[in-house]
């Protein structure tokens, strides 16, 4: 058909511009537009087919515009539907052209056929050209009068374009009403829910700034309306009963019987084919019955069944979303699921994204009635072909076994899996078996027994190695070669790239000297010389440490290297449950995939780097711990943070909220702890591990100079330490310890109650005030914090556990302190700086 | 609510693109989320559910096509996987099958078949049989029709009845001269047996399919002689849910045509209708392989199409296997597969041979798993068995027909 543009495509063959072919279109565009010989439609079809393919490629076809439009006028529908198509995708950028598709646009809005009267209308509000809505208003309102139930319903969709377009131009049509009014009264039930979605979208962008807008939109979590579509739903399309299910949630029923009363209508959407409907049913019934407990482990049983249908029948995608959901639930109820776990067994052909939900579902649903058989298939998986897989079930394993007070079975596991040969099985054992060890020492003969059979030189993954080098050093009196592997490993010294290992390797031989002085001396030797000539700073700085406080004096080394150790009751949780309860209330969306809130990432701020949004983490009691490790960072932090959002400040503390797995010893962050003991230690053997020496031990170390600005704000009696310090552990520790000294009720300003939107705010005030928040969290109007401080040059803390309800204005103050006698000073210290929060 | 729809082709390009609202979706996020499959090595791997640097992404894979919806608000994520889902099999439906040259020979249709599925990002209807009635398939007798009388639209000329009317998934008033309904089971085995030849994991997936050409309006009822076995049932809409929470019955007015009436669950079943049982013992490099299968329990119903497949681990540098009965076949990807059709009475199906492990491997650790695949015909393995079938107001003339079949599904054997 078209020679001339096939001789120039053989030019470029390998980059079609597609230049000539469009001129050539446009040519014979032209020749057809007028025509109207019989068959000239199929030879159009072509034509426009064409046209279509170079829009789809991604060519640019605009330039056809005005010959596209000429060649419309046509009654040919197939003809019809692709000009909409084009017109609409070019009409944007082409405003004053798309002048010329309104007329015939126009026109087919009233044609006979009510499929083109639909058609027309949807491609004419689907222009989105601002300077053509005056076009829009006549037919969009005879569209919405259309006896044909199609047309209206695209009428009730334009409006709602048209508001995007000109929201002005849409209200002073005063269609906002009309669609009310067909909400409530026309018979399908497809318009009444696209009405229902558009009116919520315009409500809800109007209702900040008129009122009447605000009402309407509560009015639609009335019970009359509320129940007006509940008592259709069977009615509605799939689709629009996720749309009025979601409405429903917001709702909030009056008494127990209405609540019983729904969820009987609804039960049987659980029943439903579309999964989008039973989530939405399920979260519906999840939010009822929040404040009855007991009715709500009902609901987790009866919704149990339908969830885990919808795991094992639908494809892998709806997999992945439903497990993310279940995995959700499963946090809050594993014993729901325990006895279901057959159902989280990983096929063979399974994406690893579903495996990888599986095996945690399996972790979760762990407990001792099913563990057997659950470790017994996770050990399956670890001869998987999936590598990745095959690491996490072994991960999973030792989560397990971490979480089980019977661990017999599951270590002779581990080991059994030390004994596989395969290097990645054995390096994450080896990882899993020390964990095991810190929170079991009772079993160290037997693991030990097999670790020691394990050559160093088979393990090369830093982390197992690191591992295996701190078992080594741990337990280096059970092991009879330790110091000569270990004295082979410093030998190897320069070939050993990962710096946690060497600083492991640096430890561990400072204790298995400790425990066998003469077989490991030169080994220390040679490890100190090569640690400080290290060009890693940390490595450097421990060997250098070391060698300083062995000259100090040996005892005391030994304190702090290799003091008693306590066996870890509880590794810490990587994610808060403040967050997991702010996810559950956003049950049914996106942020339950993501495991984070939604605050956290739909923020337009935030969509930009999403890197930073994984990193984004948990709201939780790292945030003053980063305060300890280095006071001068925060502070540089805190300029920062005055300018953004106070959601990028919760992002700061949670970077050393490591996994379930870091080690104590492994990060940077940890050397400057375990550097505070030793300063601590060193300076005032008596009051070894005190923190507030520690803070200036730290100081003097890295050469701040002393921290000796007096605080302006405390009153002569009671002075505090701007840069107090206390990690969250001693927190913790302390708060069990230590009786109420005081325990009082405050009042807060109004002032104050509108400024604590979120808890940031607070803990700016106090922190200004040398009083340095630990851990904070809550929702409007419920906060809870809680606060330390430290006397000024002095050993002696405050700790305050503060509940602040904004709504009654009321605080709850727990005042808990090391001198019990200057808790009354503290006490009003902390009232003056309290009432000086919201005030200018 | 999703804001543009692309489909993309297996490597990558994009075949159409659907604008949905206002907000243009621009084309380069295609190739961020193209980069980012990539860099996970294949497709199926990376999440339905990615986080781009501007959207969020639901993908679908489906025969090589990638369904490729983009949103930046929050939603729920079922709602764009599901309807991702529905997509590809309308378009499978409609077009017969999913392949790029199938999509770009008929890119017309997807995009009037997306205009009515999808409105300003909320999904609108996405039932097959409605969908027929707006646009028509393009199928032989219509490009015959259209050859013969010369119209050549594709579209039908009327507005689906049903649209208006209150069962959305019926047209009004079909007539048929023979009326007939048939009722099918279709059951998929699941069945997980572990290296010690424990039975771990044993249910049955079931579906009731209906293929419906009744006048009229008909109301059905549809009963089980044993209704109890069943462990969690759906329903396709049209299913009343009273008369089965009280008596276990399936009251509904069909939807014209095929359609998947219920779906079910029968969990913790005993036994499976054959016996796989792999034998692997290595040393020296060499690993011995010896798989034997046989029937188990006789159901009095021959079992057809036998097949085993299994994935020989990357470490394995040749494979010498052979079969007393059926054919084995050692793909390029190092799939082996047996096909052995059906058991033949006189001797029980073997394969055996030997594994070449890598050089420095003595033995073997990476243990590979067997699926089974198997058809039984006229036998729900479940035990579910139809009681009757009533139609209110019978016609004169009713034909009615159940059949049953029982196939495979994830079935696999570990060693």
């Amino acid at each position: 058909m078209a020679p001339p543009a096939q001789s120039q495509r053989s030019q470029s063959p390998s980059q079609p511009s597609g230049k000539s072919e469009v001129s050539d279109l446009k040519l014979q565009l032209r020749q057809l537009a007028g025509s109207r010989a019989p068959g000239v439609d199929d030879s159009k079809r072509e034509l426009f087919k064409k046209v279509i393919s170079y829009m789809t490629i991604g060519i640019d076809v605009s330039s056809l515009f005005g010959e596209m439009v000429m060649c419309s006028a046509t009654s040919d529908i197939v003809l019809k539907k692709m000009c909409y198509l084009y017109v609409g995708n070019y009409a944007k950028v082409n405003p004053d052209l798309a002048l010329l598709t309104i007329n015939f646009l126009q026109r087919d809005c009233h044609d006979e056929d009510p499929m083109i009267r639909g058609l027309a209308l949807r491609s004419l509000c689907s222009l989105r050209v601002a300077n053509l809505v005056e076009y829009l208003v006549g037919p969009l309102g005879s569209g919405l009068k259309d006896s044909n139930s199609y047309v209206r319903t695209v009428a009730v969709v334009g409006v709602l374009k048209l508001y995007h377009i000109s929201a002005s131009t849409c209200v002073d049509a005063d269609f906002p009403s009309t669609l009310k009014h067909l909400m409530l009264n026309d018979p399908d039930t497809q318009i009444v829910a696209n009405c229902l979605s558009a009116l919520e979208e315009i409500w809800s962008a109007e209702a900040s700034t008129s009122e009447e807008a605000a009402r309407e939109r509560e009015a639609l979590i009335s019970k009359p309306f509320i129940y007006y579509l509940l008592n259709r739903i069977k009615e509605f399309s799939e689709w629009a009963q996720c749309l009025v299910l979601e409405l429903v949630t917001k709702y909030v029923p009056s008494d127990s019987s209405e609540i019983f009363d729904i969820m009987n209508l609804l039960e049987d959407r659980l029943q439903h084919a579309n999964g989008a409907v039973v989530l939405a049913t399920v979260k519906v019934f999840l939010q009822l019955t929040l404040s009855m407990t007991d009715v709500h482990q009902q609901v987790y049983e009866r919704i149990k069944a339908p969830l885990l249908t919808l795991v094992s029948s639908g494809s892998p995608e709806q997999s992945y979303a439903v497990l993310s959901h279940l995995h959700l639930l499963v946090m809050r109820a594993p014993y729901v699921f325990s006895s279901d776990y057959k159902h989280f067994y990983c096929q063979y052909n399974e994406p690893s994204y579903v495996k990888r939900l599986k095996l945690e579902m399996l972790t979760a649903v762990a407990n001792e009635s099913n563990t057997y058989e659950i470790v017994t298939e996770l050990c399956e998986y670890a001869a998987n072909v999936d590598i990745p897989i095959a690491r996490e079930s072994i991960r999973a394993v030792g989560k397990i076994a971490l979480q089980q007070y019977d661990v017999n079975a599951i270590v002779d596991r581990l080991l059994q899996f030390l004994e596989m040969e395969k290097d990645y099985v054995t390096a994450e054992a080896l990882v899993l078996v020390k964990d095991l060890l810190r929170k079991y020492p009772q079993w160290s003969h037997d693991c030990i027994a097999v670790v020691g059979n394990i050559s160093s030189k088979n393990v090369q993954e830093p982390k197992a190695k690191a591992a295996l080098i701190w078992m080594l050093g741990e337990y280096s009196q059970d092991m009879q070669d330790a110091p000569y592997i270990l004295e082979s490993l410093v030998e190897n010294w320069d070939e050993e790239h990962s710096a946690e290992v060497r600083l492991h390797l640096l430890t561990a031989v400072m204790k298995c000297f400790f425990k066998r002085p003469p077989e490991t001396q030169s080994a220390l030797g040679a490890a100190l010389a090569a640690g400080i000539g290290d060009f890693h700073q940390d490595v450097h700085d421990r060997a250098l440490f070391y060698y300083r406080i062995l000259r100090y004096n040996v005892s005391v080394a030994e304190r702090v290297v290799n003091p008693p150790k306590q066996a870890v009751s509880v590794f810490a949780d990587t994610q808060s449950s403040e967050i997991k309860d702010r996810i559950f209330d956003e049950f049914n969306s996106l942020s339950v995939l993501y495991q984070k809130s939604s605050y956290m990432f739909t923020d337009k701020e935030h969509r930009g780097p999403l890197e930073f949004a994984d990193e984004l983490g948990n709201l939780s009691i790292g945030e003053a711990a980063h305060n300890v490790i280095s006071s001068q960072r925060v502070e540089e932090n805190d300029k920062d943070l005055l300018l953004t959002t106070a959601e990028k400040e919760e992002t700061r503390g949670s970077s050393n909220n490591g996994s379930v797995y870091a080690v104590p010893y492994d990060s940077s962050t940890s050397v400057f702890a375990s550097q505070t003991q030793i300063e601590s230690a060193i300076s005032n053997p008596t009051t070894a591990g005190h923190s507030q020496h520690a803070s200036f031990g730290i100081d003097d170390l890295l050469g701040l100079g002393m921290p000796a600005v007096p605080d302006v704000a405390s009153p002569p009696q009671l002075k505090l330490n701007t840069k107090a310090a206390l990690d969250p552990n001693a927190f913790q520790q302390k708060w069990r310890q230590l009786p109420v000294a005081l325990s009082q009720e405050l009042s807060l300003s109004p002032q104050a109650v509108a400024s604590l939107t979120v808890p940031q705010a607070l803990l700016r005030h106090m922190q200004s005030h040398s009083i340095h928040c630990i851990a904070s969290g809550g929702q409007s109007p419920n906060f809870k914090f809680f606060f330390f401080a430290q006397k000024y040059e002095e050993p002696s803390n405050y700790l305050v556990e503060c509940i602040i309800n904004t709504t009654s204005a009321k605080a709850q103050v727990k005042i808990k302190a090391d001198d019990q006698r200057t808790s009354q000073a503290f006490s009003s210290l902390f009232e003056l700086a309290l009432s000086k929060f919201g005030t200018p | 609510m999703l804001q543009c729809i692309f489909l993309l082709s297996d490597s990558g390009e994009v075949m159409l693109e659907k604008q949905l609202t206002g907000h243009r979706v621009d084309r380069s996020i295609c190739d961020w989320f193209w980069d980012h499959v990539i860099s996970q090595g294949d497709s199926l791997k990376s999440q339905p559910v990615i986080a781009s640097p501007t959207h969020y992404l639901f993908q679908v894979v489906r025969e090589g096509i990638t369904f490729l919806a983009c949103t930046q608000v929050e939603m729920p994520p079922l709602m764009g996987i599901e309807f991702l889902c529905r997509v590809s099999d309308v378009l499978s439906d409609y077009l017969g099958g999913l392949n790029e040259d199938v999509i770009k020979d008929n890119f017309v249709i997807v995009y009037e078949l997306l205009d009515e599925m999808i409105d300003n990002g909320f999904p609108l209807t996405t039932e097959p049989n409605i969908l027929r009635e707006m646009i028509a398939p393009p199928n032989i007798v219509s490009k015959v029709l259209s050859v013969v009388t010369g119209n050549s639209s594709n579209v039908s000329d009327t507005l689906p009845g049903a649209t208006g009317s209150c069962i959305p998934w019926r047209a009004a008033d079909p007539k048929y001269a023979n009326n007939e309904v048939y009722v099918d089971l279709v059951e998929e085995m699941d069945a997980v047996i572990n290296r010690d030849g424990v039975l771990v994991k044993c249910e049955v997936y079931g579906e009731v399919r209906v293929n419906s050409h009744l006048s009229g309006l008909p109301d059905l009822t549809l009963s089980f002689a044993n209704p109890s076995i069943l462990d969690d049932v759906r329903f396709h809409p049209c299913v009343r849910f009273r008369p089965w929470e009280s008596h276990q019955i399936l009251s509904f007015v069909p939807p014209d045509g095929e359609f998947k009436l219920m779906s079910y669950r029968v969990k913790k079943l005993k036994s499976t209708p054959i016996y796989v049982k792999p034998q692997l013992s290595s040393d020296a490099g060499k690993c011995r392989v010896n798989v034997l299968v046989g029937i188990r329990n006789d159901h009095g119903k021959t079992i057809d199409s036998i097949t085993l497949q299994f994935q020989l681990p990357p470490c394995i540098l040749s494979a010498d296997l052979t079969s007393n009965t059926g054919t084995v076949n050692i793909l390029g990807n190092k799939t082996c597969s047996w096909s052995i059709g059906r058991i033949p009475k006189d001797k029980t199906p073997s394969l055996s041979g030997t594994l070449v492990l890598e050089s420095e491997l003595e033995r073997l650790h990476v243990f590979p798993t067997f699926r089974v695949g198997f058809k039984i015909m006229g036998v729900a393995l479940s035990g579910l068995q139809i009681d009757k079938l009533d139609l209110k107001t019978a016609p004169s003339r009713l034909y009615k027909g159940f059949r049953a079949l029982t196939r495979a599904g994830e079935f696999e054997v570990r060693s």
